[in-house]
């Protein structure tokens, strides 16, 4: 299935923005507006965004919205065409486990980003609110376009595990530096309390970048040149 | 407007496609799917954490009814969204150098594109066709595709001997771990902020 690489599902949607010449700003700007301000860290919808039937794990690996103007032309002798709309993409990497589960994710972001959503969303043809999930669900899957061909590098962990992998691997790192030469009882003490330790941790947030010493830079602009 | 976040970059292309030609990368895109070798390149590559192509026909852009007027098109589209690891540039660049083969094979479909090689033209036509991203979120903006893959080898090293540290002897632990250090050497790299490349 297209769709799916392994056990992630990567998920693509256009949804027809709504052009009314009456309002102002226009929608795909009140689109663009609200998601200049929305966070893209730990404090994203994304992060809190579960798969209502996996646990209540985040379920987003990577994601992105982007308001598509039109077509581009690329000059003679190719024709010009132009939409007849503007369209949101929604473009979304995630956790569908082995049955690629799209149902549970959509019902999750229902649940958990409906604020969010209906700010985003309200601006599209035909959406009819996260309120009513069922017809949320329907509506996002009539705008889902089939993905041709889905690339992963990792495709067999989930978000929750990755995560928790990352933290392992700096710890691990760490213990290794400071273990060195240690005779080999002692050195056995300590990995199981080590070990126990790293076991106990609580999951790093996703989308969070505060474990890091130093400060985050505010680098975000990334044209095409950069 | 964002492409970036931490160290992955959101990039977003859409190129017209005569829809005669849009079965014969159908059939490469499927094909490239289901044979590895085929995608040997860009898992060794490794800079590219997903990335995907979706065919639009010109007939099938979303119809939501409510007074959308419905798209009249002569083309297929392609489009292209990437989260890749580095800059702009070095994506690009190393797209052309070390892939040129195989993406010639996905974008000689469409409309003017110049192919690969020589990577200035190659480079313009990306810039033209590429679009930007409003939002961008990753849940783990510190890390590379290249960290995720070292991670999950710690991981699986680090489970299998702390399953079984307590029942081993000294001796017998002082071994274990001197292999657990072996195999895990290599994937200690530090997390963190990007690199700031201009």
């Amino acid at each position: 299935m297209p769709n799916r690489n392994g056990t992630v599902y990567g998920l693509t949607i256009l949804s027809p923005i709504i052009d009314d010449e009456k309002a102002t700003p226009s929608h795909d700007l009140q689109i663009r507006q609200y998601l200049a301000g929305l966070p893209t860290d730990e404090r994203s919808p994304f992060a809190s965004w579960q798969n209502s039937t996996q646990g209540g794990q985040p379920a987003t690996h990577l994601a992105r919205l982007v308001v598509m103007d039109d077509v581009i032309y690329v000059g003679m002798p190719a024709c010009e065409e132009h939409l007849n709309s503007k369209y949101l993409i929604f473009e979304s990497n995630l956790d569908g486990g082995p049955n690629g589960d799209l149902d549970g994710y959509l019902r999750g972001l229902a649940e958990t980003a409906a604020e969010h959503l209906d700010a985003i969303w309200s601006h599209c043809v035909g959406y009819p609110g996260a309120g009513n999930v069922d017809a949320f669900v329907k509506y996002m899957k009539a705008c889902q376009l089939t993905t041709t061909f889905f690339f992963a590098a990792v495709n067999d962990k989930s978000v929750t595990e990755s995560l928790r992998a990352l933290q392992t691997q700096k710890a691990v790192a760490k213990f290794i530096a400071t273990h060195q030469g240690m005779p080999a009882a002692q050195l056995q003490a300590e990995f199981l309390k080590f070990a126990a330790d790293v076991k106990a941790a609580p999951t790093p947030r996703a989308g969070s970048m505060e474990h890091l010493t130093a400060a985050r830079r505010e680098i975000k602009t990334g044209g095409h040149n950069e | 407007m964002s492409n970036i976040n931490g160290k992955v970059y959101a990039m977003n292309a859409i190129t017209p496609m005569k829809p005669w030609k849009t079965w014969i990368l159908r059939v490469f895109l499927f094909l490239l799917g289901y044979i590895k070798a085929m995608r040997a390149d860009v898992i060794n590559l490794s800079f590219i954490e997903f990335a995907r192509w979706v065919v639009i026909s010109r007939r099938g852009f979303p119809m939501l009814g409510g007074g959308q007027v419905a798209e009249d098109l002569q083309y297929d589209y392609l489009l292209f969204f990437s989260n890749f690891n580095g800059t702009w540039n070095q994506y690009i660049d190393a797209f052309s150098a070390a892939l040129a083969k195989g993406l010639n094979l996905v974008w000689r479909w469409s409309e003017k594109f110049p192919g690969p090689v020589p990577v200035t033209l190659f480079k313009e036509y990306i810039a033209r066709v590429q679009f930007d991203t409003d939002y961008y979120y990753t849940a783990y903006p510190h890390a590379t595709a290249n960290d995720l893959k070292a991670a999950h080898v710690v991981q699986g090293a680090f489970d299998g001997l702390s399953a079984q540290a307590a029942g081993l002897s000294a001796e017998q632990f002082a071994d274990a771990y001197l292999n657990f250090v072996l195999q895990v050497q290599g994937c200690l790299g530090e997390t963190g902020e990007a690199p700031v490349v201009f």
